[in-house]
């Protein structure tokens, strides 16, 4: 057995593992599902994939015993990359559920978009970087694919912006916690490179071959 | 605003994507996986599949290369051809759909589309509907890939779909599928006044068609033969409606 990290992607009836998985696969990545945080993977980036209501994605996380693992696990160390609803997860809250809680791992409150726009904001929009970051480089207007109705404030730590009748953040982070709106796993070429470039850095890497031919 | 999108639609019967030929039968153009990888590599922003198998054992296999297709696409997709319940569309969202098409069974019973957009949010429910002129309607609502007709206008049911739940709108003008000779412009005008994203379908045969369609109010835009064919590479049609200063994504 090689000691290649494992991701753990999150299985919790609220996202779609098949597309990310492929992505993954795509990438040369090693990845499992967890459905539970004994299932997890022992070391290595954890990835919280989310479509759906946020309070009913918060409740499913909660009765697989997820919401109170994450805190501690990211106190651990261990990298964690949320997805879409996963970002909006990590919040402090959202005005899609006032009465749920966020699990406060990233600073803000995720609000609902427009007046003025077509929501949900559903297909292809760019991103403009904000804060630099060690990896991830300037998407120099790279077009990503997004489907939502509520977003993340901007703050002074976003990486990525994008608009929808107003800025929003694209990508944030807070140390190894990072959270993308876009789904990179539907975002074509420049989707799969920053997934790879987030992931990497969070310590993943595709196994090395045992042998090379020559 | 997002970008304006282009749509290669694919037919699948028993899971092999067919064309038809001049009404007269259907020929094999390929594994949906196959033409997945062409149409993502070739910068197509989403694609369509349409099951077009008469029953339910011949789309039994469906599942599967729903499956696949989503494993190997790094664009979005919607799944459409004879979903008629809630948990029809639960099983192509599981293998990796991100949208699914209801036409037929939503007109015959339209608290379907309200069930979808409950269950899975209405972005995932697509309704296409095929539409003729018609002397006492206007434009006039089809069933059964415009062979039978509804006693629906179809401005009166693209209104009630949008109040019903649906999160998009796939319209065909059937008097100009197959011909080539442009979209059904008018239709395009009304129909783009809904609050919900709608996608043209009928009628390209030349770049400055899919243009038209997006001027006169469309989000996106669907072909097939076109694209199959590949007389007009996606690419060269990006090219060209970015030239003409719209929001694409090259």
């Amino acid at each position: 057995m090689s000691a290649t990290p494992t991701i753990t992607l999150i299985d919790y009836d609220a996202g779609n593992l098949a597309s990310l998985e492929g992505a993954l696969d795509r990438l040369g990545l090693v990845h499992r599902r967890a459905a539970t945080p004994e299932q997890a993977a022992s070391a290595g980036p954890i990835i919280l994939p989310g479509v759906g209501h946020f309070e009913a994605a918060q409740r499913s996380l909660a009765e697989r015993g997820w919401w109170r693992a994450l805190p501690n696990l990211v106190a651990e160390g261990r990298p964690l990359l949320g997805i879409c609803l996963g970002l909006q997860l990590l919040a402090e809250g959202s005005e899609e559920a006032p009465r749920a809680e966020g699990l406060g791992l990233i600073p803000g409150i995720v609000r609902r978009l427009g007046p003025g726009v077509k929501v949900p904001h559903m297909g292809w929009s760019q991103v403009r970087q904000h804060m630099a970051h060690p990896a991830l480089p300037d998407p120099k207007g790279a077009w990503l694919y997004f489907v939502h109705s509520y977003a993340l404030e901007p703050s002074t730590e976003s990486v990525y912006l994008a608009d929808h009748g107003r800025p929003f953040a694209a990508i944030e982070a807070r140390g190894m916690v990072m959270g993308f709106q876009p789904h990179p796993e539907k975002s074509g070429r420049p989707g799969l490179l920053l997934l790879q470039s987030a992931l990497t850095w969070m310590g993943a890497r595709a196994p090395v071959p045992e042998e090379t031919c020559n | 605003m997002p970008a304006k999108r282009v749509i290669p639609c694919l037919d699948v019967k028993q899971g092999r994507v067919v064309k038809g030929v001049q009404f007269k039968g259907l020929r094999d153009i390929g594994h949906p996986v196959e033409l997945a990888r062409r149409y993502d590599a070739e910068s197509a922003d989403e694609l369509v599949f349409l099951d077009i198998s008469a029953s339910l054992e011949q789309r039994g296999t469906r599942e599967s290369w729903v499956r696949d297709v989503a494993h190997e696409l790094s664009i979005p997709f919607t799944v459409g051809g004879g979903v008629s319940k809630v948990e029809d569309a639960r099983s192509l969202l599981r293998a990796g759909a991100d949208k699914v098409a209801v036409n037929s069974a939503a007109s015959l019973r339209p608290a379907l589309v309200t069930e979808l957009a409950d269950a899975f949010g209405r972005q995932c429910v697509v309704a296409a509907v095929d539409v003729k002129r018609d002397p006492e309607l206007g434009w006039r609502v089809y069933l059964k890939g415009g062979t039978e007709p509804t006693a629906r206008s179809a401005k009166d049911w693209l209104w009630e779909l949008n109040e019903l739940g649906a999160g998009e709108i796939l319209l065909t003008s059937m008097d100009r599928d197959g011909t080539g000779d442009g979209f059904d412009l008018p239709l395009l005008d009304w129909a783009s006044e809904l609050p919900i994203p709608l996608i043209a379908s009928g009628g390209a045969g030349r770049e400055v068609h899919f243009l038209e369609a997006l001027e006169h109010g469309a989000d996106a835009v669907l072909a097939a033969t076109l694209f199959h064919e590949n007389l007009l590479p996606i690419p060269r049609l990006k090219a060209y409606l970015a030239e003409h200063d719209l929001s694409i994504r090259i």
